[in-house]
């Protein structure tokens, strides 16, 4: 159970690579890579709104929740 | 003279150095003070060697500790405090305390105010295993926020 970030799915679509898409929200190109490799554990709201003014999209199209757990039976 | 985070680091280092040197002083001149305290005392020779071997087992403990201190001094002068490192050196030093007051105990039978030591020795162990839970918090929280973008 985890969430993942889309934002290599994103980034390829939009055709923007990682150095200018980090200048243009103003965070290190090394936090973004450990955004897009999913190794992040908690992103600012701040950051999440940038990405998404950058990248013209909303929260949903980079994050994805996957429920890799068995159902609960009921 | 102003007093900075580095000079009191160093002075630890210093306190360390003290204290390795004691204990060296201690390995090295155990067999005479030991002879010197029972003579004093007039208890038995077996009481002596017990007492003795009280002492080199403590030493042990008290290398490790000393050791493992040492470490966790040199990595907080490098800025690394609330790492996982730290947390098992703090780990193995409640441990050192631990093991010092069990043989602490177990030399009571022998002589009794070594119960003191012993108490004081355990007392030391759980100040420094809450001390560990607080760095292992520590770490955790850190470890989060290094990988919040």
């Amino acid at each position: 159970m985890e969430i993942q970030v889309n934002l290599d799915v994103m980034m390829a679509r939009r055709k923007i690579s990682g150095g200018e898409l980090a200048e243009k929200i103003g965070i290190t190109p090394a936090n973004l890579s450990i955004l897009k490799n999913n190794k992040a554990k908690a992103i600012r709201f701040s950051t999440l709104m940038a990405l998404c003014h950058e990248l013209g999209c909303q929260p949903g199209d980079l994050l994805e929740f996957i429920d890799d757990e068995p159902e609960k039976g009921g | 003279m102003k007093w900075t985070e580095d000079r009191s680091l160093v002075l630890s280092q210093i306190c360390l150095g003290l204290f390795a040197l004691l204990l060296a002083a201690l390995d090295i001149g155990c067999y005479w003070a030991v002879g010197w305290f029972i003579s004093l005392r007039n208890m038995p020779w077996q009481n002596g060697a017990a007492l003795m071997a009280v002492i080199y087992l403590c030493s042990v403990f008290g290398w490790l500790l000393l050791n493992k201190l040492w470490g966790l001094l040199r990595n907080m002068k490098k800025g690394v405090v609330f790492a996982e490192e730290n947390v098992r050196r703090l780990r193995c030093v409640s441990w050192c305390c631990a093991g010092a007051a069990a043989v602490c105990l177990l030399g009571c039978a022998f002589y009794l105010p070594l119960l003191f030591l012993s108490m004081a020795a355990g007392f030391m162990a759980l100040i420094v295993r809450i001390v560990k839970n607080v760095f292992q918090q520590a770490a955790a929280m850190k470890s989060e926020l290094d990988f919040t973008v």
